[in-house]
């Protein structure tokens, strides 16, 4: 499918590319279908374009790629959804914002893409995870969840 | 709003398949129990509503924003997939 988006213009999506959000996302509740785009200038970055709003698009990150202490644990009620048989289809990201002129990642509330489905939820971690985790050239210490 | 009095050990029922169970009272805190089906999904209110914010604020990020990200990744593996590289 053809797709006209604000950040990337024209675009063509494959079907079985589509990620289907079945909650969208908060926030982004009418928000169902995804498709995951590599940045066209930056390998470690992703963007999670919706498909029914162009205007709506979230730059996601592997966060073990940024924050390689990250360890992510998420009730069984959280992904149970995702029906995922093993741990090894999932794939994690995080989306990333910004906090003053500093980028951050939201490490509270990661999204899980169920590969071999293409379903993709977004979860909330347990534990003392923060929603603003400021990118900094010196590495910040995470807090040990609880 | 609908306000019930519940005493420690008793449910209320939302719906047919929600059970929500008082498991504590101490002082000014009481621990909830909520039993519901797994595609209902169950939030601390002030969690999910920091969420929803996020998410918004999130969605306004273009690429000129995010152009210098490069430089706080580490090496290796790990980037999202392109589409299609399954």
């Amino acid at each position: 499918m053809r797709l006209t988006t604000s950040r990337f213009g024209r675009i063509e999506i494959d079907a079985g590319d589509v990620i289907r959000f079945p909650s969208g996302l908060p926030g982004l509740e009418d928000c169902r279908e995804w498709a995951l785009l590599a940045d066209s200038s930056n390998e470690a970055l992703g963007w999670l374009q919706c498909i029914s709003r162009p205007d709506v698009a979230l730059a996601v990150v592997s966060p073990r790629r940024f924050v390689p202490d990250y360890q992510v644990r998420i009730p069984r009620s959280e992904l149970t959804p995702l029906a995922l048989s093993d741990i090894r289809q999932a794939q994690v990201v995080a989306v990333v914002g910004t906090t003053g002129a500093s980028l951050t990642l939201n490490l509270k509330a990661p999204i899980v893409i169920n590969v071999e489905a293409r379903t993709g939820r977004q979860v909330v971690a347990s534990g003392d995870l923060p929603l603003h985790y400021e990118l900094t050239p010196n590495r910040q210490p995470l807090r040990k969840s609880a | 709003m609908l306000v019930l009095s519940r005493q420690r050990d008793e449910s209320i029922m939302i719906g047919d398949n929600i059970v929500v169970t008082i498991v504590d009272i101490r002082g000014d805190k009481v621990r909830l129990g909520i039993n519901a089906p797994a595609e209902v999904p169950v939030h601390r209110q002030e969690v999910y509503e920091a969420i929803q914010r996020e998410n918004i604020r999130a969605a306004r990020l273009g690429p000129g924003d995010t152009e210098n990200i490069g430089r706080f990744a580490n090496r290796g593996s790990g980037q999202p997939r392109e589409p299609g590289s399954r």
